[in-house]
C-alpha cells in the first residue's frame, strides 16, 4: 500500500512554471513503529535539560571541594611558614579540621542531590522506553501535558505549571526548577537589577565563553548607562575602567558608541544616544538571557506547544477548512484555529484521498465511489445500506435529490 | 534510534561521577585525617619538647599533604568525568533531533487566541481546577464562558459512571428537538438502558410503568426495538438468565458514555475529541517530516517563510483525513473550484483544467481517456461533487 517516492521538491522556475527536482530521496513512508521512532527523536529537549543541570551541580560542587582543599592547604602552608607560637598553631590547626567537616558535609549533601538529578535524567530515558504502539493514547496524552507545562513555564504562569503537573504526576518529565532559576534573573532584570544576572553569567562562565556571547558585556553597558543616567559620571568611569575594558579588544564599537552617552546625557535628543536611555533596553536584556539561557540548556526558543501547532495546523490546513459545511471533527473548522492557521501554508497531497461525506470512511478500491445524477459522490457501503433501508431509494443528503440505487455511476480513482 | 546506548552511556556518566566523589571524599578524609594527628600532636606537646617543636609538626603536615597531592588526584577523576560529561550530550544531538524549531516559522501566535484554546482544552478534559487557575494567571477572562457547557457534560458524565442515569435523561428531553433533526436516537437509547436497570433492581411494575411513561412514546419509530423490551418483562429481576443476558452488560454503559459525549458535543457545535490534542498530534506526525525538508532547503529561508502550501506532503494517520482531497493523475494538481473534478463517460476522474487541455479546449472535440481506450467529449463531463 505505501509507494515509495523520493522526497520531491516543486521549485518555480523563473518563467512561472514550475519543475519538480527530485531531492535527496527520502525513505519510503514509514510504518507505524518508524512514526514512533520519528516522533521520539523530537524529544532531544527532554534529555537535554536535566542533563545539562546535572552537569552543572557537578561542576559547581567540584569547584567548591577544590577551592576549600585548596585553602586548607595553603592555610597550612602559611601556618607551617609563619612565625606561630604553639597555641596559635593548634587553633589554627583546629579552624581547619573544622572547615574540613564542614566541607564534608557539603559535599555529601552535592552527591545526595548529583544522585537525585541523575535519577531524573533516568526517569526520562525510562519514559521514552515506554511509549510503545499499543498504550500511545495514554503516552501521547502525557505528551501534550508536558508540552502545556512547558508553555506554562515559558509565559510565566507558575502556579498552573506547578498544578498541572502535579495532578497529572509528570514532575519527574517537567523542568520547573530549571524555569524558576530563570525566574529569578527576569525578575530582577524587570525591576532594573543586574545582580541576578551577573551571577548567572558568572556561575556559566565557561560555557557562555566558548559560545562567545556577549551577554554579560551588555550587562555592564546598561549599568553603566544607568550610572550615566543618574549623573555619576565619575563612578562611570571607574566602572567602565574596571568592567567595561576588558570587552574592548572584542567589542570595541560597542564599548566607544557607550562611553559617548557621557556627553550626552540621559535626557539627550539626538536619537541613536536616546535609545540607550530607553526603559526597552531592560526588555531587550530579559529576552536576550531568555534566548541565552535556552541555548545553554538546550531548549528551543519557542514554547513546545507553539513548534507542534504550527505543524500540524499547516499539516492539517485545507481550502475545505474553511468552508461553511466543514466537519465539526476538523480542529480548522474552530475559529480560533483558523486565525491561528491563517499566515500557514496549505497541506499538499500527491495522492487522492476521498471521504464520504455520509460514513466519513475513505472511498478507495474497497469501497469504491459512486455518482449520483447530480454528480454528487458517495461510498459503495453508505449507498448500498441508504438503498436496503429504503426500498431501493437513494436519497442526496446534500441537496435532497431522489433518485434509485440503479442509477448511480461507479467513479474510478486512479 | 537505540535507547539501550544512550541508557549504557548514561550509566557510564553516573559511574564515573560516583568514582570521582568517592575520590573526593576520600581526599577529604585522608587530609582530615592528618590534620587531626598533627593537632593532636601539637597538643600533647608539653613544655617539655624543644620550643619550636610545633614548627616542625607543621612542616612535616606540609610535607605530608604535599606527598598525599589531593589536588591532582580530584583533578584526574574530574577530568575523566569531564570526557563523559562532554560524549553525552553529543551521542543526543546525534540520536535525536537537536533543534525541532528549525522548521519554525516567525510568525508570532496571538497569545490571547493560544490560551484560549488551552482553556477550552482543559475544560474540555474536565481539568475545571486548572483552567480556573490558567485562567487566572493568564487574565483571559473571556474565556471563562466556555467552562459550564463542559461542566454539565462532565457532572452528566460522572452521574452515569455511578449508573445514575438521571442528569443524562434530564438533559436528553430538554435537547428532544435538536436531537431528533440530527437523527440521534440516544434518547431512547439512554430510557432503555434505565428500563433494563428499574426491571432487574427494583420490579417488574416499576418497569412496566417506566416503559409506558417513557419508551412509548419511540414505539411507532422503533418498533422492534420496542417489542424486544417489553418481551423482557417476563424475566423481571431475572435478566441474566433471559435470551436477552446481554443487555445488562456494562458494555452498555461504555458505548453510550461515548455516544452521549459526542452527541452534546455534536449540539454545542464542538468536536468530540480536543481540537488542540487533534492539532497537535497531527503536529507531532508532521513535523519530521517538515525538518527534513528544512534540511533539503538550507539557504532558501526566505521561500521557507512565505510559502503558501508545503512543497511536500505530510504523511498523516488516516484519522487526520477529514476532507477529500482528489489529485489529478494527469496534472498531479489538487483540485480546488476553480478546478473541480470530472466524471468521463467511460467512468474515470480527471480535474477540468486537464480535460479542457486534452480537448483543446474544444467541447465538441473527441479525445482518449487517459486511462483506457474509450473516446470521450469534454461536453459530456460532469462535474463531481466530493
Amino acid at each position: 500500500m505505501s509507494s515509495s517516492s523520493p522526497m520531491e521538491v516543486d521549485s518555480q522556475l523563473p518563467n512561472g512554471s514550475s519543475v519538480v527536482a527530485a531531492a535527496p530521496a527520502a525513505p519510503p513512508p514509514p510504518s507505524k513503529s518508524g512514526k514512533l521512532a520519528e516522533s521520539l527523536k523530537l524529544e532531544h529537549q527532554l534529555l537535554r535539560v536535566p542533563f545539562e543541570h546535572y552537569k552543572k551541580t557537578i561542576r559547581s560542587n567540584h569547584r567548591t571541594i577544590e577551592k576549600e582543599v585548596s585553602a586548607v592547604i595553603s592555610g597550612v602552608s602559611a601556618a607551617a611558614d609563619s612565625e606561630l607560637t604553639r597555641d596559635e598553631a593548634v587553633d589554627q590547626l583546629s579552624s581547619l579540621v573544622s572547615r574540613l567537616q564542614g566541607l564534608k558535609r557539603k559535599s555529601e549533601d552535592g552527591s545526595r542531590t548529583e544522585h537525585l538529578q541523575a535519577q531524573k535524567c533516568r526517569a526520562r530515558l525510562e519514559h521514552l522506553e515506554s511509549a510503545e504502539l499499543e498504550n500511545m493514547s495514554e503516552w501521547n496524552n502525557t505528551r501534550l501535558k508536558r508540552m502545556l507545562v512547558d508553555y506554562m513555564l515559558r509565559m510565566s504562569y507558575y502556579d498552573t505549571a506547578v498544578k498541572l503537573a502535579e495532578s497529572s504526576n509528570i514532575q519527574e518529565l517537567v523542568d520547573i526548577y530549571v524555569f524558576l532559576e530563570a525566574k529569578k534573573v527576569i525578575d530582577a532584570l524587570q525591576k532594573k537589577k543586574v545582580g541576578p544576572a551577573l551571577a548567572w553569567c558568572s556561575d556559566n562562565k565557561s560555557r557562555l565563553k566558548k559560545s562567545k556571547s556577549k551577554f554579560e558585556f551588555q550587562l555592564r553597558l546598561q549599568e553603566f548607562i544607568e550610572l550615566v543616567r543618574d549623573d555619576e559620571n565619575m563612578q562611570a568611569i571607574t566602572y567602565a575602567r574596571k568592567h567595561l575594558a576588558p570587552w574592548g579588544a572584542t567589542h570595541m564599537k560597542e564599548l566607544q558608541r557607550v562611553m559617548a552617552t557621557l556627553a550626552f546625557r540621559s535626557n539627550t535628543d539626538c536619537q541613536s544616544y536616546k535609545v540607550l536611555f530607553e526603559e526597552k533596553q531592560w526588555d531587550i536584556l530579559a529576552d536576550q538571557f531568555k534566548q541565552e539561557f535556552c541555548k545553554l540548556y538546550g531548549m528551543t526558543l519557542q514554547p513546545l506547544l507553539n513548534i507542534y501547532l504550527q505543524a500540524g495546523l499547516s499539516a492539517l490546513k485545507t481550502p475545505f477548512c474553511y468552508e461553511d459545511d466543514c466537519t465539526k471533527e476538523d480542529p480548522l473548522s474552530q475559529e480560533a484555529f483558523r486565525k491561528l492557521a491563517q499566515p500557514l501554508p496549505y497541506s499538499k497531497q500527491h495522492h487522492s484521498k476521498l471521504v464520504c461525506y455520509i460514513t466519513k470512511e475513505l472511498m478507495d478500491t474497497e469501497n469504491p465511489p459512486l455518482v449520483l445524477p447530480n454528480g454528487y459522490v458517495y461510498s459503495t457501503k453508505a449507498l448500498e445500506e441508504m438503498a436496503k433501508q429504503n426500498n431501493g431509494e437513494i436519497t442526496c443528503p446534500r441537496t435532497g435529490l431522489v433518485c434509485d440505487y440503479t442509477e448511480v455511476l461507479k467513479a474510478y480513482i486512479s | 534510534m537505540e535507547l539501550n546506548s544512550i541508557k549504557d552511556a548514561f550509566d557510564r556518566v553516573t559511574k564515573k561521577q560516583k568514582l570521582s566523589s568517592s575520590k573526593s571524599q576520600e581526599v577529604i578524609e585522608q587530609i582530615g585525617q592528618e590534620i587531626e594527628k598533627a593537632f593532636l600532636r601539637l597538643q600533647s606537646e608539653q613544655d617539655s619538647a624543644s620550643p619550636c617543636a610545633h614548627k616542625l609538626i607543621l612542616n612535616e603536615l606540609k610535607t605530608k599533604l604535599k606527598e598525599i597531592a589531593p589536588l591532582s588526584h580530584l583533578e584526574s577523576t574530574q577530568k575523566e568525568l569531564n570526557v563523559a560529561l562532554s560524549k553525552y550530550p553529543k551521542l543526543l544531538e546525534k540520536s535525536f533531533n537537536p533543534d525541532i524549531s528549525k522548521a519554525y516559522r516567525n510568525i508570532d501566535f496571538d497569545i490571547h487566541t493560544v490560551n484560549q484554546i488551552i482553556t477550552s482544552h482543559f475544560y474540555r478534559e474536565g481539568q475545571f481546577d486548572i483552567g480556573d487557575c490558567f485562567i487566572n494567571e493568564s487574565q483571559e477572562l473571556e474565556a471563562a464562558a466556555s467552562k459550564s457547557p463542559f461542566l454539565e457534560m462532565f457532572q452528566i458524565l460522572e452521574a452515569m459512571k455511578c449508573r445514575n442515569l438521571e442528569p443524562s435523561l434530564g438533559w436528553a428531553a430538554r435537547n428532544h428537538d435538536q436531537l431528533n433533526q440530527n437523527g440521534s436516537d440516544i434518547e431512547l437509547k439512554l430510557h432503555r438502558l434505565q428500563f433494563v436497570e428499574i426491571l432487574q433492581n427494583r420490579g417488574r411494575d416499576e418497569a412496566l410503568k417506566y416503559a409506558r411513561d417513557f419508551l412509548a412514546p419511540f414505539a411507532t419509530q422503533h418498533m422492534a426495538v420496542f417489542q424486544k423490551l417489553m418481551a423482557c418483562l417476563l424475566w423481571a429481576g431475572r435478566l441474566d438468565s433471559s435470551p436477552y443476558a446481554e443487555l445488562l452488560s456494562s458494555i452498555h454503559w461504555d458505548k453510550l458514555s461515548v455516544e452521549l459525549a459526542q452527541q452534546f458535543c455534536n449540539l454545542m457545535g464542538q468536536s468530540y475529541e480536543s481540537p488542540l490534542s487533534v492539532t497537535i498530534a497531527a503536529g507531532v506526525q508532521g513535523l519530521p517530516t517538515l525538518l527534513k525538508l528544512m534540511n533539503v532547503m538550507t539557504g532558501k529561508k526566505q521561500e521557507w517563510q512565505t510559502m503558501k502550501q508545503l512543497p511536500v506532503p505530510v504523511d498523516l494517520d488516516r484519522e487526520f483525513q477529514f476532507h477529500s482531497v482528489f489529485v489529478c493523475p494527469v496534472s498531479r494538481d489538487q483540485v480546488s473550484e476553480e478546478n473541480p473534478p470530472m466524471l468521463l463517460t467511460c467512468g474515470h476522474v480527471l480535474c477540468k483544467q486537464s480535460i479542457t487541455k486534452l480537448s483543446k479546449n474544444n467541447s465538441t472535440r473527441r479525445f482518449k481517456c487517459p486511462y483506457c481506450p474509450a473516446e470521450v467529449e469534454a461536453g459530456q463531463c460532469a462535474q463531481l461533487h466530493f
